[in-house]
């Protein structure tokens, strides 16, 4: 049963890397260029998915379990992890499967990433993050604190979001964007060559994340899509030797990595990349601050960004909108305030 | 009409983009400048950002591995 998780994650890893989804990117964009294309993608992932898993939960297949909510811990954790992401070039899935594609900048960001996820759940700094997470709010969902049925907020967020979808459809079909010329026909196009749409993207990405409750349920471990623990997880069984350890979600990040290879290999674009100086230290320190990010705030982009905000969580939206902020500054520091001094484009001669 | 260079290899997203950005402000109308990358993302962000402000992409290809180069005319 372990194995649906490796299945899927390199469902996951595939799709992510084929279709370019980056959430990080999804966030950076509001404040670099105002696009809300990618944070519609997103947004997309998560009103699909609020419908999957309020049926699963009707059904009685998932029960879920609401907590009380951790705020301060949630927006502190939540702002680093938004810092973090831009540093690290990716946020916990994107560093996956950019890992996958043979980024080296990515693999310092990941190792650290898993380093301090379990240094801070589980080690020298568990007691303070403990401390802070162990300061609670009785409400925990959104639709708890409104007395209504979640059913009419996932109403609310799909039409919402379905008129977004609309909106940037219409102005899509008036822009001719140019793409690779084809090389290969057929299957083959269609899965390593076609450039697949953000919004086709989004939709496959949905289910897969609608699927991950009960599979992953169904071997004990009781949620959705998660990276973080995982990610620690494996650590803490490297270092400690414990199976017990190996759950759904280390096959899910594992598969995540395989599923992105196999994407980036197929398609022509894996190779080991090294990155420079700065961009070495920026993924070491943006990793070290994921990890401690993510566990103050319960959860990374997807955990608590993508799946807790499905079950209108309220550590989920609150820690969307923190690290969304968190990527605002870390963008004006960093991005926007630092481009390579000195570049610019070398002319080419007439004669050339 | 003056063909430009820019070599971003190397550089994660979104600094392509950034540079592409800073980099077409200093040409004239009509010259050419030509980004050669290897962020896999900017496969997507650099020709959307090119159709966004109405430039004409001249060429888009692979060039190898993880290798790509784009040419857009300043307009």
């Amino acid at each position: 049963m372990l194995l649906t998780g490796l299945g899927l994650g390199v469902a996951l890893g595939f799709t992510m890397q084929r279709g370019r989804f980056c959430v990080t990117g999804a966030f950076r964009d509001l404040w670099l260029t105002g696009s809300t294309r990618w944070l519609t993608a997103f947004l997309i992932v998560i009103a699909v998915q609020s419908v999957g898993v309020f049926a699963l939960d009707a059904a009685g297949v998932i029960t879920l379990d609401p907590q009380p909510f951790a705020w301060l811990a949630t927006i502190i954790g939540a702002f680093i992890f938004g810092f973090a992401i831009v540093l690290a070039g990716g946020c916990a899935t994107g560093t996956y499967y950019r890992a996958g594609e043979g980024l080296v900048g990515s693999w310092f960001a990941l190792i650290f990433y898993a380093l301090f996820s379990a240094i801070s759940k589980t080690g020298a700094l568990s007691a303070p993050v403990a401390a802070l997470r162990g300061i609670t709010v009785e409400a925990s969902t959104i639709h708890g604190v409104l007395g209504i049925s979640p059913w009419v907020l996932v109403a609310v967020l799909v039409t919402g979001v379905g008129l977004l979808a609309r909106h940037h459809l219409r102005l899509r079909s008036s822009l001719p964007v140019a793409s690779l010329p084809a090389r290969t026909s057929g299957i083959r196009h269609l899965l390593f060559e076609k450039k697949w749409g953000a919004f086709t993207t989004a939709l496959i990405i949905a289910p897969l994340a609608i699927l991950a409750w009960p599979l992953s349920w169904a071997t004990g471990r009781e949620s959705g899509l998660g990276i973080t623990g995982p990610s620690s997880n494996i650590v803490n069984y490297l270092v400690r030797g414990d199976p017990q350890l190996i759950d759904w979600g280390v096959y899910l990040v594992i598969g995540i990595l395989l599923g992105s290879f196999i994407a980036a290999k197929g398609s022509g674009e894996f190779r080991v990349r090294l990155p420079d100086v700065t961009t070495t230290i920026r993924s070491i320190l943006g990793g070290v601050l994921m990890g401690v990010g993510a566990s103050l705030a319960g959860g990374c982009t997807i955990g608590n960004g993508m799946v807790d905000t499905a079950t209108f969580g309220l550590q989920g939206w609150v820690a969307l909108v923190f690290m969304i902020i968190g990527t605002g500054a870390a963008t004006r520091l960093f991005i926007t305030g630092s481009a390579r001094v000195g570049v610019s484009p070398a002319r080419v001669p007439a004669n050339q | 009409m003056a063909q430009y260079i820019l070599e971003t290899d190397g550089q994660v997203c979104p600094f392509p983009l950034v540079e592409a950005g800073a980099a077409i402000e200093k040409l004239d109308l009509g010259d050419e400048l030509t980004i050669n990358f290897d962020c896999t993302q900017a496969t997507d962000a650099l020709p959307r950002w090119a159709a966004e402000s109405g430039y004409p992409v001249t060429h888009f290809d692979r060039v190898g591995d993880a290798h790509w180069t784009i040419t857009v005319q300043k307009a």
